[in-house]
């Protein structure tokens, strides 16, 4: 028994060693590696598409069921498709994509975020284009414009966004009425909403600093309106300039809040999650967060109504002698799909993405509270006040600044995340602040 | 059988095991470390100028330290921990039972010890501050968020997270000591201190040594609850060298660069495993008799 | 320090008084030794309270408090959305399986570097050591792209065989640190009655060393049952996974169902504890237990 163990342990490793030993360190040109295990796209031959995506059904069980119904809607219209779903959370979702880029083995079907996120993927030939279906009779002009240009480098379209949010100030209206506060439309108004909470011994704002890109939407915003949405475009992309006195100014004006109390203690400390409970138990008055709370403020049944009752939503003020205008929001598209481009059934795969985009588009707002990337006709659905009213802003809306660590190169994203902890904690001075973001813009990565 | 196919017989399996699939990717990281590569876009060799970048990168080293500090911690811990293992190795009452649990906390996966001390900390409502507000201190600092602080803060955890791992291998060591050595000395007149100091510990001094290299490296290269926790942050204040090699690689996309980092993190391991056994190195080793 | 000579059995008013002293001090260390276990089963306490909580309650009261009306259902939530059964089945195959070769394999080698002379064995023992140092997330981009080509991707070998050869390392190390320090006289015994190395290694060191077994055992369950980041690397399909992932089943895109996070924590803890309290009997007075007669 012993003996017949170690001499089969031995024989393992010795297979092992066979087969490693010619294995090298940079993936070969001709390797075809993909996942799809289907003979090929073409007719009537059974496909199989491997989609990969993050709505578990245990956090995210309303999007799930929608993707769900989709799939089988899909398969039973195609019977020779079958379309297999890997689903993780967000973070261990894009650590596989990661992983599985570098050794070309991405799924037929996945998730992606925008701009700066995507370019890696689309330097390295790893998504394909999707110009033929976003210009089809399924999707032609169905999108909200400037949602499917985030996705677009060069030219050319790499993923089909499936999701757009706005970020509104929700508020407390019983803290509000409680200390004679009205919604500030000025940023002075604003200010001095804090201060009369601050006194009053109520914490102004809520904020989860830990996650980082949550205290950014404040910076993004002050420096949209004062510096205007165009100079911080311009800075992002490097033909501008962060050292522009604007730009920072609309620091400075972070530092100042800080020095208020507008904040939560220890937000630097906090993740997301805990920030917003500050909110959720009415300790705290303000919430700057995207769109995809409402749920938490309408139909969440696990959310008291008397909580849900109590809470509005305003524009983030504007800035008197600002250039931004209140018409201007910090957002953008969230997830998009990607099809691979050494996809063995991308033309399968296409054609899935097309249907999913305009199934998902029809029913999501509905059935999962998402605002999809896809114009939303609101007439004959039945939907809470607060998602008819944030949809009219989304109509209104003049102009929308996208997430910072979005439309950043994935270097110069986390320079940002981290000088924005840096920012809020007064670790460093506005100029600093400025100077590291324009070396990490300069440096292009 | 020969000897030699004896020798082979209980290594090879083993060794054959670890060269495929723990040298490969130490000898892969080493490569991509003198490579510009995204991890998506095929690589461009450039020598050593990740390297040369990295020599410079004051945050890199500001996160050598942290890792540094955190060895010093750890492996100054491991006294207590041999302390207390001494004393449950002791012929006292229920020692059987604290033992076990003594070590339930290390059942814990990082997953939940993290959100344990994340609420432990909570600023406001986390039991170290209502605490720390009932006796009277009214601003207690914010204990993940202030930067002069936040090391220290995760230090403990780690350290406590650890704590059964450690007690786990002294106890089942000085359980192996002959019940027949101890009650010599004792019936010789010696006093559990003297047992303890005089026959206990020499016997597991190879023990001991092991669980120095265990410590240090395991803290060089430490990753999970500072992850989680503060993810590095406010702003550096608690990134580590592993954490460090992650941000790069996996957010910044710069894994050529992550991975000079992790095979600087795999040379400084190798040197301090050096110096340790160099320091503790005797000649010879003492046995059961 | 002087060394005093102790009577083996104290008589009399100075032995007494001695005695006293003795017990308060005694007394002392237990109030001590009590107060430490209080302060480590509370843990298990704060997890069962978490798992009986919401969002709000989890986010926003302290953590010791006792939820007004406990959350059951996150029991069944966490039952019925997702294949817990299958994840937890895996897990007890997948964490056995490793534990199992790891320590037999960690046996071999450490047998071979104390007990027998060779020329490269320390060199040997220092391929191993090295074998520590590396950082988990520099293994996963050359592991993926290996186990890809030996068609292990979505295959749970794929989890055991890496388990095993990134825990060698810490096994054999404490392994060797006992393995020096035991007794030679029953082997050398051992062979003059013509024993052979594979017999005397199976009939009487494994059984020596049973209680060190038992520990390494229980590291490396403990180990490769909380692994998750090689699962979700190597892993893609839902009937391999394992429970360290089922956690994530309740990770959203903007919102997090802690409650539930809570009890599949509390549902994975219960079966490693039990073990770890099978397993733990092991560690016994190690020689003297083990059938060094036979």
């Amino acid at each position: 028994m012993f003996k017949k163990m170690t001499v089969s342990g031995l024989l393992l490793a010795l297979s092992i060693l066979i087969v490693l030993s010619g294995c090298g360190g940079a993936k070969g040109a001709d390797e075809t590696g993909n996942t799809g295990s289907s003979s090929g796209g073409s007719g009537s031959d059974r496909v199989t598409l491997k989609m990969m995506h993050l709505w578990p059904a245990g956090s995210s069980a309303q999007q799930n069921k929608l993707v769900t119904q989709i799939i089988d809607q899909y398969q039973k219209d195609h019977p020779n498709v079958t379309i297999k779903t890997e689903i993780m959370d967000n973070e261990q979702y894009k650590n596989k994509l990661k992983v599985l880029s570098a050794s070309n083995e991405l799924p037929d079907v996945g998730i992606t975020w925008a701009a700066g996120f995507l370019e890696p993927y689309v330097k390295g030939n790893l998504f394909a284009p999707l110009d033929d279906i976003l210009g089809g009779a399924q999707l032609k002009d169905k999108f909200v414009p400037g949602t499917a240009e985030a996705y677009a480098i060069n030219g050319k379209t790499y993923a089909l966004p499936i999701e757009l949010n706005i970020t509104p100030i929700y508020y407390n209206k019983d803290l509000f009425a409680k200390h004679n506060l009205q919604i500030p439309t000025t940023y002075e108004q604003f200010k001095q909403v804090v201060k009369t909470l601050s006194e009053a011994g109520v914490e102004p704002i809520a904020l989860g600093n830990k996650d980082r890109w949550t205290g950014s939407l404040w910076y993004m915003y002050l420096a949209d309106r004062i510096a205007g949405s165009d100079t911080l475009k311009k800075a992002m992309d490097g033909s501008g300039s962060f050292e522009d006195p604007t730009l920072i100014r609309a620091a400075s004006e972070v530092q100042s809040l800080v020095d208020m109390n507008a904040f939560n203690k220890g937000f630097n400390g906090l993740s997301n999650d805990e920030g917003k409970s500050e909110f959720m138990n009415g300790k705290a008055a303000m919430y700057l967060m995207g769109t995809w709370e409402i749920p938490n403020f309408t139909t969440n049944p696990d959310i008291p109504q008397e909580f849900k009752d109590k809470v509005g939503f305003f524009k983030f003020p504007t800035v008197d002698g600002g250039k931004g205008s209140g018409d201007s929001w910090v957002g953008g598209p969230g997830v998009g799909l990607f099809v691979a481009e050494n996809s063995k059934v991308k033309e399968e795969a296409k054609k899935f993405v097309e249907y999913f985009v305009a199934k998902w588009g029809e029913q999501s707002v509905k059935d999962a509270g998402v605002i999809p990337a896809t114009k939303v006709d609101t007439a004959n659905m039945k939907l809470p006040q607060m998602y008819v009213d944030l949809l009219g802003e989304l109509n209104k809306a003049s102009n929308i600044t996208l997430f910072a660590d979005v439309q950043l190169k994935p270097d110069a994203a986390q320079t940002h995340l981290d000088m924005i902890q840096a920012l809020f904690g007064k670790a460093v001075t506005p100029e600093e602040f400025a100077k590291k973001h324009q070396a990490a813009v300069q440096a292009g990565k | 059988m020969s000897n030699k196919g004896v020798i082979a017989l209980y290594v090879l399996p083993s060794l054959l095991l670890l060269l495929s699939i723990v040298y490969i990717p130490i000898v892969l990281t080493g490569y991509y470390g003198l490579n510009k590569w995204d991890g998506i876009s095929p690589m461009s060799f450039i020598g050593f100028d990740n390297y040369k970048t990295l020599v410079q990168d004051q945050a890199f080293w500001q996160s050598a330290y942290h890792s540094l500090l955190l060895a010093v911690f750890s492996a100054i811990s491991l006294i207590g921990y041999l302390a207390i293992a001494l004393v449950l190795s002791g012929k006292i009452k229920g020692a059987n039972l604290l033992r076990k649990i003594y070590l339930i906390p290390m059942l814990l996966s990082s997953v939940a010890i993290a959100q344990l001390w994340i609420k432990i900390y909570h600023p406001s409502n986390g039991v170290l501050n209502t605490f720390l507000n009932s006796i009277g201190i009214s601003d207690p600092p914010s204990w993940l968020a202030d930067p002069k602080v936040v090391l220290f803060s995760l230090f403990v955890p780690i350290v406590w997270q650890y704590a059964g791992f450690y007690i786990l291998i002294y106890y089942a060591g000085l359980k192996n000591i002959p019940e027949t050595l101890t009650e010599a000395a004792r019936i010789d007149g010696a006093n559990s201190w003297q047992i303890a100091m005089r026959i206990k510990l020499p016997l597991v001094t190879e023990i001991i040594k092991v669980t120095v290299v265990l410590s240090v490296v395991g803290s060089l290269k430490y990753f999970d609850l500072i992850y989680v926790m503060t993810d590095g942050g406010p702003n550096g204040a608690s990134e580590v060298m592993a954490s460090y090699m992650y941000h790069k690689a996996f957010r910044s996309f710069d894994f050529g660069y992550g991975s000079a980092i992790g095979f600087f993190l795999l040379l400084i391991c190798l040197l301090a495993t050096y110096l340790i056994r160099k320091a503790t190195a005797t000649k010879d080793t003492v046995q059961f008799h | 320090m002087k060394t005093e000579v102790i009577p083996a059995y104290p008589l009399g008013a100075p032995g007494a008084a001695r005695q006293a002293g003795r017990r308060a001090g005694m007394g002392l260390m237990y109030l001590a030794l009590i107060l430490v276990a209080v302060l480590q089963i509370l843990p298990l306490i704060w997890l069962m309270l978490f798992s009986l909580k919401n969002n709000q309650e989890v986010l926003g009261a302290p953590p010791f408090s006792i939820p007004t009306n406990p959350h059951w259902e996150n029991y069944v939530n966490v039952w019925e959305s997702g294949n817990i059964g299958v994840y937890f089945l895996n897990s007890v195959w997948i964490t056995a399986g490793a534990v199992i070769l790891t320590v037999l394999l960690a046996s071999f080698v450490t047998y071979a570097v104390t007990r027998m002379k060779w020329r490269a064995r320390s060199f040997v023992l220092g391929l191993f050591m090295v074998g520590l140092m590396i950082p988990v997330h520099s293994t996963l981009i050359p592991l993926f792209s290996t186990f890809q080509k030996l068609h292990l991707i979505d295959n749970p070998s794929s989890l055991i065989l890496s388990y095993t050869a990134f825990n060698l390392p810490t096994t054999i190390m404490i392994l060797l640190g006992f393995y020096y320090a035991l007794p030679r006289e029953v082997e050398e015994a051992a062979i003059m009655d013509g024993c052979s190395v594979n017999r005397m290694f199976l009939r009487i060191i494994l059984p020596m060393t049973s209680s060190v077994l038992a520990t390494t055992g229980i590291i490396n369950m403990i180990y490769n049952w909380n692994e998750f980041i090689f699962v979700n690397t190597f892993i893609s399909s839902d009937v391999y996974k394992t429970l360290t992932v089922g956690v994530q089943n309740f990770i959203g895109q903007y919102t997090t169902d802690w409650g539930a996070i809570g009890a599949t924590l509390m549902i994975s803890i219960l079966p490693i504890l039990l073990a770890f309290l099978i397993m733990s009997e092991r560690i016994v007075e190690g020689i003297s237990a083990g059938s060094v007669k036979g």
